[in-house]
């Protein structure tokens, strides 16, 4: 059986369950990387020049860590999936650029997905991706239907149960329990809530962000992430902050921080990476939306490789304390 | 309106020629310079790149002198450079001041007719043709300079007398005056005592187009390379955006078009900005280049997947990298500079005896 490899990274956490039935339906078996370790990081950026963005880095490191697992490892090149909506220029290079510095890595299964060129094109790339695994194109066609589906149902599995993209994965693969953590059996009770907004590559990595969902949950928070909001309510946050939305994966940031601003959590943290072109400008406007707005305590957490637990810790229980004081002021009052 | 110009290189000038025939009062901003920079690097985000910093920079000081048009291009596509238009619109309304802003979205027909003050399509082709000689007459000089620099007996004359025939050719009222003085500056170059031996090095560069094309932005690195003895060799002009020849076009015979077309078995699709045509240069100039400079702006994303890939290639064509931000300094790049040049010679020298 042919096995193809999915590293866990990237946009893993958005279509893994639509690419896992694709290939699954073609005959294949799917191998998915383990989850990212310190050893990841740094065998992937030793591959890169330094000013690569840290999910990159991380993306590399899955890589190099499937190789020798897997016949092909899966790395789709994502243009645009809404129209003259682009997606950020290392996601279009990252196939090339996988093969560029990682020689060793085997084959690269690579489609390119842009809506703007039209159905047809699209179709064909699927074809042309499915012809690796079977020389039927019914099979290929009846294998996307199944995917598209399978991706449906995940996405309103998160928005019904509002559960996170780790979770809703869980509970489609049946291995989730009742787990006391998820963010169901808390939404009733009054405590504070916290919105975490940012690329699920970074919310959902533990080694990237240091567990912070955990230790927000830990603290005794609500924690409220990108995935909960209606899609309207996201496209009015992004109309109200920057008009029209310019990169894909960007209602993450500036359609949830938006909403978040003005829903009357209690506070709102926005992770981004070093280097991040896109976050560059949308953490840029949410900040300045927070203080324009003055109602919700706003914090943004830069991260990279070497960004230390310690000091993100820090700055959390200070935003904490902040947000504490401040909850205790109003009561008083 | 007084629209309110960014610059970028030497762009200014055929524009202004464009506006003065249109009869569009036009705010050329002072030149670049540290106040600009500061000024832009103090409202911009944190870490957007140096070519909004410039930009916002310019702008403001455009509005200083009066503007109340702005006009930035735009668009959709993966590099930042599609938005900019958007955050500098909203830095600006947000600091208080009010202006126009007009962008592709207008869509090209109005934008057209508000840029031009509403002229005929006849009026605007004609001066547009203006423009571009314009444009042509500059890169066929800077093509010039390039060479001369490398070779001058008195180091900084072409420069002076580049800078010299910029002023004239912006002074150039008709296509008359503009074809005299072009060749006027053109002999006066080639006129200037040259060094004979050795023969001088040809290095490339490359990278990202507005740091490429603006002197200030790259702390006129040509000009160094010049002072080094080495003959720049550049395919990035201002003229690739305007040239219209249907034949170049669709046969791809555009430096462009063949820098894409070498690149594709190594980054086989468009990442945005100028990440393709960077690979590519690198591609199909390995043999007769030198080396090559690549220059980017600091977090330029189409660039950091080039660079990734320029590395990876087997070809034996030196690169060096130079990244471009606020805090760069000028001696740094000198220093880099000279070490790249000194390695580049050797490595010639070495080949050269191997071949004797």
């Amino acid at each position: 059986m042919i096995k193809v490899g999915i590293p866990r990274a990237l946009l893993y956490y958005q279509y893994y369950p639509m690419w896992k039935t694709f290939f699954e339906e073609l005959g294949a078996e799917v191998v998915v990387s383990p989850l990212t370790t310190p050893t990841m990081l740094s065998s992937g950026s030793s591959r890169v020049v330094a000013d690569t963005c840290l999910p990159v880095k991380v993306f590399l490191g899955h890589v190099l860590s499937l190789v020798g697992k897997c016949d092909y490892v899966f790395i789709p090149a994502i243009r645009s999936v809404s129209r003259k909506i682009y997606n950020c220029s290392k996601f279009l290079g990252l196939p090339d650029m996988t093969k560029a510095v990682i020689p060793e890595s085997p084959p690269i299964l690579d489609i390119d997905i842009d809506v703007n060129k039209g159905k047809r094109r699209l179709y064909q790339a699927i074809y042309q991706l499915g012809r690796h695994l079977t020389r039927n194109p019914f099979k290929v066609r009846q294998a996307a239907i199944a995917a598209w589906q399978a991706h449906l149902n995940y996405k309103q599995l998160m928005s019904s149960h509002s559960l996170t993209p780790p979770q809703a994965m869980e509970r489609i693969s049946g291995t989730l329990e009742a787990n006391p953590k998820t963010h169901s059996s808390y939404s009733t009770s009054t405590r504070s809530t916290i919105a975490v907004i940012g690329h699920p590559y970074l919310l959902y990595d533990e080694y990237i962000n240091y567990r912070l969902i955990h230790r927000l949950e830990q603290a005794g928070y609500t924690v409220l992430t990108p995935e909960m909001p209606t899609t309207e309510e996201l496209e009015s946050a992004i109309v109200r902050l920057v008009g029209r939305a310019y990169w894909t994966y960007e209602d993450e940031v500036i359609g949830a921080g938006g909403h978040y601003l003005q829903s009357g959590t209690d506070g709102v943290i926005g992770i981004m990476t070093f280097g991040c072109g896109p976050d560059s400008l949308m953490m840029d406007r949410v900040h300045r939306q927070a203080a324009r707005l003055r109602t919700t305590p706003f914090m943004s957490l830069t991260l990279e490789e070497h960004t230390a637990e310690a000091g993100i810790v820090t700055r959390l229980e200070a935003f904490l304390d902040m947000i504490y004081r401040r909850k205790r002021r109003e009561v008083c009052v | 309106m007084r629209l309110g110009l960014t610059h970028m290189g030497n762009i200014y000038i055929p524009i202004k020629a464009m506006a003065n025939q249109l009869g569009v009062d036009l705010i050329v901003p002072p030149p670049t310079s540290q106040r600009t920079l500061d000024l832009g690097v103090k409202y911009s985000p944190e870490m957007v790149c140096l070519p909004f910093k410039l930009q916002l920079g310019n702008m403001l000081e455009a509005l200083e002198l009066g503007a109340d048009t702005l006009f930035m291009p735009g668009g959709a596509g993966p590099c930042r450079f599609g938005y900019y238009h958007k955050v500098h619109e909203l830095i600006l309304r947000e600091l208080g001041y009010k202006f126009h802003m007009v962008t592709q979205d207008l869509g090209i027909k109005d934008m057209l007719k508000y840029l031009t003050n509403g002229a005929s399509l006849r009026e605007i082709i004609a001066v547009f043709r203006f423009g571009v000689a314009k444009l042509n007459a500059l890169d066929e000089l800077e093509c010039m300079v390039h060479k001369i620099r490398a070779v001058e007996w008195d180091k900084g004359e072409a420069s002076r007398i580049y800078k010299e025939g910029i002023r004239a050719i912006d002074d150039a009222a008709d296509y008359q005056s503009l074809n005299r003085v072009k060749r006027e500056y053109l002999q006066k170059l080639m006129n200037l005592p040259t060094v004979t031996s050795p023969a001088p090095l040809k290095v490339g560069v490359a990278g990202e187009f507005f740091v490429v094309l603006d002197p200030f932005a790259n702390m006129d690195i040509e000009a160094e390379l010049g002072k080094l003895g080495v003959e720049v060799r550049r395919s990035i002009f201002v003229r690739d955006l305007v040239r219209f020849n249907p034949f170049v076009y669709y046969f791809g015979l555009l430096e462009k078009h063949r820098s894409h077309k070498a690149a594709t078995p190594y980054l086989s699709r468009h990442v945005g900005g100028d990440g393709w045509q960077s690979v590519g240069e690198k591609v199909l100039h390995a043999g007769d280049w030198d080396g090559l400079v690549h220059l980017e702006p600091f977090g330029c994303l189409p660039e950091i997947t080039a660079r990734n890939i320029m590395s990876s290639l087997k070809d034996g064509l030196p690169v060096l990298n130079i990244i471009y931000d606020e805090h760069t300094g000028k001696a740094g790049m000198v220093n880099r500079l000279e070490a790249f040049v000194d390695m580049l010679y050797r490595k010639k020298r070495r080949q050269v005896k191997v071949c004797v």
